[in-house]
């Protein structure tokens, strides 16, 4: 920056030459292949997902190629599909009961490892091995533990006294999410954990220095300066929690794919089975259209929000 | 004893800590355990929660006699790395002249690419179905490469693009007064200053291949699947043999965990940085 700025303003009056040009432009060629890339396996994509959106598009006229124009036939018909609104109904409560209890307990975990103590650093990045397992292991993890017969969860709650009888935790209609949600919640912890601890270690200590002269209590302090200043970061960590929990698919796919009787159907799993299953490529592209509007959503706000925080 | 004495003494919160992580990872553990029992052992009541001794049944079974196993080993291992080297030839560039070249709307790509990781693979995934049948990338390992780079393109440039705003511009310009081009200054001056960023960014390009399902699952549905989907494949198949499921769930894990134990500073020091502040 600085070198670019203190060239001279009469040189940069000079026209240039054609070779000096070619070198200015040429910096462009840095991202165009990244531009091409995303433009065809991102970009249109989403593009043609409104175009299919509004067609009558399934089986047999994708083969034959002559889709009736339908409009916003197939988004009202969506909208008018209990199974639909069902679905939206339990992706809300899949994600809002797992970033409560992922942010929760991530945001214990960040404070208990904010101050140094012997073995701080290596217990931190354990914890984090667990987030970056594959989904598709931690779901067959899982589905082992909740096993109804012989999980380990429920021996566990039968040696604590909390149950008597046997459970079968993901089968029974009842407990399905639950099951699927304790698992999310456990990948995520880590996550939140880590994200929150970085905001929490920007606090300058200066603030707390201030408030033991004072003679502020633990409690006084965690409640008017740790909460207070972690509002920005926690608020980002919630916004990215969620637009991450609500697009989750294989977790529940491998738990669940799912059942029972659809109680694990999330949109992203109901968006699934319209184009994969049932081949509706128009109602598919429709609901794909609706879970990308919303968490297009939320991701400007976070986008936003990550900005405000440069700035200042 | 109080609150203060227990902050005070920095071992009470090792002994704590370490009991934490013992519960918090005990569905790894329970993942081995159960991997190195028996066909009768996995039914005990109670169950053992030691396997000694270990029974190695399931890997001879599962693994080393198992073809199959081995060759979504294979296919896996060819994604995950042509993943890492797409994703590192297209970002690097890119988050090179988002830092450091003065480019008009440098600001809105950075936007795009921030929102394009947050978006879900399924509503790519079908679109990308229609395009990949047509131009026969469908059930290959290229399409999965290319479909995994969605994701992980993005990702990379918005982790990178810091790495790069903190090369010295002194350096730069030295480079460009002894004659290299600009191409010349990012391979040899620049590169090697941001090593610890490709390092993170190559790590993690690998991780998410890895253990990607949703563009598996639905692109490759015949041939080159990777581990992921087969490993939802033969929970269908095992029933309940878990043992045996939980032998491939840790075969399929081994590469995460060594990744992660190599690398663990580099991926810690991406995550914070590319998620809260870019």
């Amino acid at each position: 920056m600085a070198f670019e700025n203190s060239r001279p303003a009469a040189y940069r009056s000079v026209p240039l030459t054609w070779s000096a040009r070619l070198s200015k432009n040429s910096h462009y060629l840095f991202v165009v292949p990244m531009l091409i890339f995303m433009l065809l396996t991102t970009g249109y994509p989403i593009f043609a997902n409104f175009q299919m959106s509004l067609y009558d598009l399934n089986v047999a006229t994708f083969r034959s190629g002559d889709a009736p124009f339908v409009g916003l036939n197939n988004y009202l018909e969506l909208l008018r599909d209990p199974a639909f609104v069902y679905s939206v109904q339990l992706s809300l409560a899949f994600t809002s009961v797992s970033i409560a209890l992922q942010f929760t307990l991530g945001f214990a975990l960040a404070l208990f490892f904010n101050r140094p103590f012997p073995g701080n650093g290596l217990m931190r990045s354990l914890l984090l091995l667990a987030w970056l397992l594959p989904s598709v292991v931690g779901g067959t993890i899982f589905r082992w533990m909740l096993d109804g017969d012989y999980g380990v969860f429920n021996y566990f709650l039968r040696g604590i006294g909390l149950m008597q009888d046997t459970r079968y935790w993901l089968l029974d209609p009842n407990t399905a999410l639950a099951g699927t949600i304790m698992a999310n919640a456990w990948v995520g912890i880590p996550f939140n954990m880590i994200l929150l601890l970085a905001g929490l270690q920007s606090i300058s200590p200066t603030y707390y220095e201030a408030a033991n002269i004072d003679g502020a209590s633990m409690f006084q302090r965690f409640a008017y300066i740790t909460l207070p200043m972690m509002r920005p970061v926690a608020l980002g960590v919630l916004l990215l929690s969620f637009i991450y929990t609500f697009k989750v698919f294989d977790l529940i796919y491998v738990m669940t794919a799912g059942g029972p009787v659809n109680v694990t159907t999330v949109l992203p799993i109901f968006t699934y089975r319209l184009t994969f299953s049932f081949f509706r490529f128009g109602d598919g592209a429709a609901a794909a259209v609706l879970l990308l509007l919303g968490l297009l959503l939320l991701a400007i706000g976070y986008a936003r929000l990550i900005r405000f925080e440069e700035a200042a | 004893m109080n609150a203060q004495s227990i902050t005070r003494n920095p071992y009470i919160k090792t002994v704590i800590g370490t009991l934490l992580l013992l519960v918090y990872l005990f569905p790894v553990y329970w993942m081995i355990a159960t991997s190195l029992k028996s066909r009768t052992d996995i039914f005990a009541t109670p169950p053992t929660l030691f396997p000694i001794p270990p029974d190695f049944g399931s890997y001879a079974r599962e693994v080393v006699n198992n073809p199959e196993l081995v060759e979504v080993i294979i296919n896996s291992v060819i994604i995950s790395f042509g993943t890492m080297l797409l994703t590192l030839v297209l970002a690097v560039p890119g988050a090179y002249a988002l830092a450091r070249l003065k480019l008009r709307g440098a600001g809105v790509i950075l936007l795009v690419m921030l929102i394009s990781q947050l978006l879900p693979s399924i509503v790519i995934a079908g679109p990308l179905f229609i395009i990949f049948s047509r131009v026969g990338l469908l059930n290959t390992h290229l399409g999965l490469i290319v479909a995994d780079t969605t994701f992980t393109l993005p990702f990379s440039v918005i982790i990178l693009r810091p790495f790069f705003l903190a090369v010295p511009h002194e350096l730069e310009a030295a480079a460009k007064v002894d004659g290299c081009t600009q191409l010349g200054v990012l391979w040899r001056i620049v590169l090697p200053y941001v090593r610890p960023g490709l390092i993170t960014v190559g790590a993690f390009a690998f991780l998410i291949a890895w253990g990607e399902f949703v563009f598996a699952l639905t692109l490759n549905t015949n041939h080159n699947q990777p581990v992921t989907v087969a490993l939802n494949k033969f929970i269908g198949q095992y029933g309940t043999q878990w043992n045996d499921m939980m032998a491939v769930s840790t075969v399929v894990a081994l590469p995460i965990i060594a990744v992660f134990a190599s690398l663990q500073r580099f991926i810690v020091s991406g995550l914070t940085s590319g998620a809260v502040k870019e």
